[in-house]
């Protein structure tokens, strides 16, 4: 049972480092850095609780958190296509303005410092499946941990991410901005547009994430609750190799690292608790260094 | 860079000033729109930051010691930019600067003085450039991008540090620190501002920007540092070992950042404590970043960093408002600076800046 639960916290861990990974990966095999995960996520827990909490609706929060994640990414393609800015510096000034933004945002509507009132959460897998089959009692066996609907619908849009790299003449337009802009121009395709509207997807993508975190898994916002998940995600886009498969797996093991370690500080609590907080960074440094050979990133990454 | 290639000299030199009054010209602005969002007038705003920074002579001497770590690591993030490299591990460089200078003062506290006080410092120094090494590797070996990796590393550098200060190294009290490091390696004041002793820290975050300046524009190590920057692949026809010099860049980057660090304990608070860095590292991004990445004027944007963060607990007392305000304003500071420095792009516009049509060479002596 031990195992399963395991299993359970992993898929919870993984879910918001796979959503904000799958923002990533679109955005760059666009050409486009996208450093800036961490404000998106943080801006779409924001905003997340924000709009739960006056609509009272979790789902719209959901909806709330992808909006907050695309607002960060039009500022990132407005600043990095149009006025030409560093794109990782532009991130990194984002990083900084979704932190400093969010904590006075809270004061402002809130009134608080720290951490906002409590808002509803999102229903649960078991909720999902005891409302929509009633006549399945009190859900199956497998769903007896409590996971978020967010968890599976994740896995499902990376899957449904791949589908579409894969398959479709739109996925593959996508990464030849990625790959030749200029090959992709006298295409025809329109570049920069192009450009923009999958760093605002993925924006979205990461601002759900970022969601899931303030209410999926907790029902507040907690300033910097984020806690560097956004450069996880990016550690996972390179570890994964920009590839949606590799993505998910990486996802998944930063979401295994972060689950034993919640783990392991219960069951081997004579060890320094700091340990288990740095195990998924040492775990990602691990692995990057054991990878054999050099990535490849897209060719055009960064350059306009 | 947003001034074309040949303009007077001059202009070219002073780019980093006209690029902090423009910041300082755009914070005003920012000012003015944040004030209208929080509610509180826009004047009262801006003079507060003021009275903040420099209403007080206590005040004052806060400021400046804020301004020795952000000059010291805004010169290693220019010096790592200068040979085209981007060091975001500022932060756990810093901490364990800190940490191992803490830890060599109260090891070797029977040296004598005039041994102790350098080599604690340079003891920082060297773990903050040991620190960069796996970045390196990685990058060079794993094609790993440095970004990435010293983000990583800062995060295991701020745990390891905290482990440490509150278990093995600490001073066996429950505040997670180190014991007092000797009085024979601790640097001494020599004014004071208000009631709070200035010590030569400032002078010698100064000094060290004066020699990072002429190292980089003055000789062939640092030229060759810069033409691995601005064409990594001419430079490995002529002959540099680009990966090399890289190499050397960053480890002096992460020295200058262990060095604010060793500099904190041995001139300001003489110990090493748990969350040592309020956000120094980070901030030294903004630093370099503000004046284009030049060494010899990060001074000045150190000094306009340090005002802000030193005035954000006034904005709480005397306003009411979030000390976050700050971040969003350096924050705002940093995309309009970075914006404007590459607004034209050579090559594909040829439109010439305000300040070169008014000061640069005319439009025919162009080559």
């Amino acid at each position: 049972m031990a195992a399963f639960q395991l299993f359970l916290v992993t898929l919870g861990k993984t879910t918001p480092i796979l959503l904000a990974c799958m923002g990533g990966m679109i955005s760059e095999l666009a050409g486009v850095i996208n450093f800036a995960l961490e404000a998106m996520m943080l801006t779409g827990a924001f905003l997340a609780v924000w709009l739960a909490f006056v609509s009272g609706s979790p789902w719209l929060g959901l909806m709330g958190g992808a909006l907050g994640g695309m607002l960060i990414g039009l500022m990132h393609s407005l600043a990095c296509l149009k006025f030409r800015t560093n794109q990782i510096v532009s991130s990194i000034a984002l990083n900084l303005l979704a932190a400093g933004a969010t904590g006075v945002l809270l004061n402002q509507i809130f009134g608080v410092y720290g951490t906002s009132p409590s808002v509803a959460k999102l229903p649960t897998l078991r909720q999902c499946i005891s409302e929509s089959l009633p006549f399945v009692d009190n859900g199956p066996a497998w769903t007896s941990g409590e996971i978020s609907i967010l968890a599976p619908l994740a896995i499902a849009l990376s899957l449904l991410t791949m589908a579409f790299f894969r398959w479709s003449v739109w996925g593959l337009r996508i990464k030849a901005c990625g790959e030749n802009p200029l090959a992709a121009k006298a295409a025809g395709l329109p570049v920069t547009l192009m450009r923009s509207l999958v760093v605002l997807t993925g924006g979205a993508l990461a601002g759900m994430g970022g969601a899931y975190l303030s209410i999926g898994e907790l029902s507040a916002f907690v300033e910097h609750m984020t806690q560097g998940r956004g450069y996880l995600a990016i550690a996972a886009l390179i570890l994964g190799r920009w590839k949606p498969l590799g993505i998910l797996l990486a996802a998944l093991l930063f979401g295994f690292s972060e689950a034993f370690s919640e783990w392991l500080a219960v069951s081997w609590a004579n060890l320094p608790h700091q340990f288990f907080l740095a195990l998924p960074y040492l775990v990602c440094l691990a692995v990057l260094t054991l990878q054999i050979g050099k990535t490849r990133p897209p060719s055009s990454l960064g350059r306009l | 860079m947003s001034i074309a290639r040949n303009q007077h000299p001059i202009i070219k030199q002073l780019e980093p000033l006209v690029a902090t009054l423009y910041a300082l010209m755009a914070g005003m602005l920012f000012c003015i729109i944040l004030a209208y969002f929080l509610g509180t007038g826009s004047f009262e705003l801006i003079s507060a930051i003021w009275e903040g920074a420099w209403g007080s002579p206590n005040a004052a001497a806060a400021t400046l010691s804020k301004l020795t770590p952000l000059l010291l690591t805004g010169l290693a993030v220019s010096v790592a930019y200068q040979a085209g490299l981007l060091n975001i591990g500022c932060e756990g460089q810093l901490t364990l600067g800190a940490l191992s200078a803490a830890c060599f003062a109260l090891t070797a506290s029977q040296l004598p003085r005039l041994l102790l006080m350098p080599l604690t410092v340079l003891v920082g120094a060297l773990a903050g450039a040991l620190w960069t090494l796996p970045a390196m590797w990685l990058r060079q070996k794993r094609g790993v991008h440095e970004v990435v990796s010293t983000l990583l590393l800062n995060y295991v550098a701020i745990y390891l540090a905290d482990y440490l200060a509150r278990g093995p190294l600490g001073d066996g009290s429950a505040m997670a620190r180190t014991a007092e490091i000797p009085l024979e390696s601790t640097w001494r004041a020599v004014c004071s501002v208000g009631t709070i002793g200035v010590t030569a820290a400032p002078w010698a975050a100064l000094i060290a920007m004066c020699l990072v300046h002429v190292w980089l524009y003055r000789t062939c190590g640092g030229y060759e540092a810069g033409a691995c920057r601005s064409n990594p692949l001419a430079a490995r026809a002529a002959g540099i070992p680009v990966n090399r010099r890289q190499t050397r860049s960053f480890l002096l980057s992460g020295a200058l950042a262990g060095l604010a660090g060793a500099l904190e304990v041995a001139a300001v608070h003489h110990r090493f404590y748990a969350a040592f860095s309020p956000g120094y590292g980070f901030d030294g991004i903004t630093v370099a970043f503000l004046v284009n990445n030049v060494p010899g004027w990060t001074w000045l944007s150190a000094l306009l960093i340090a005002s802000l963060r030193a005035a954000d607990k006034w904005l709480q007392l005397a306003l009411g408002i979030s000390p976050s305000t700050i971040l969003v304003l350096q924050a705002l500071l940093l995309i309009t600076v970075a914006s404007r420095v590459r607004l034209p792009v050579p090559g594909r516009t040829r439109r010439r800046s305000l300040l070169g049509h008014l000061f640069g060479y005319p439009e025919q002596t162009r080559q």
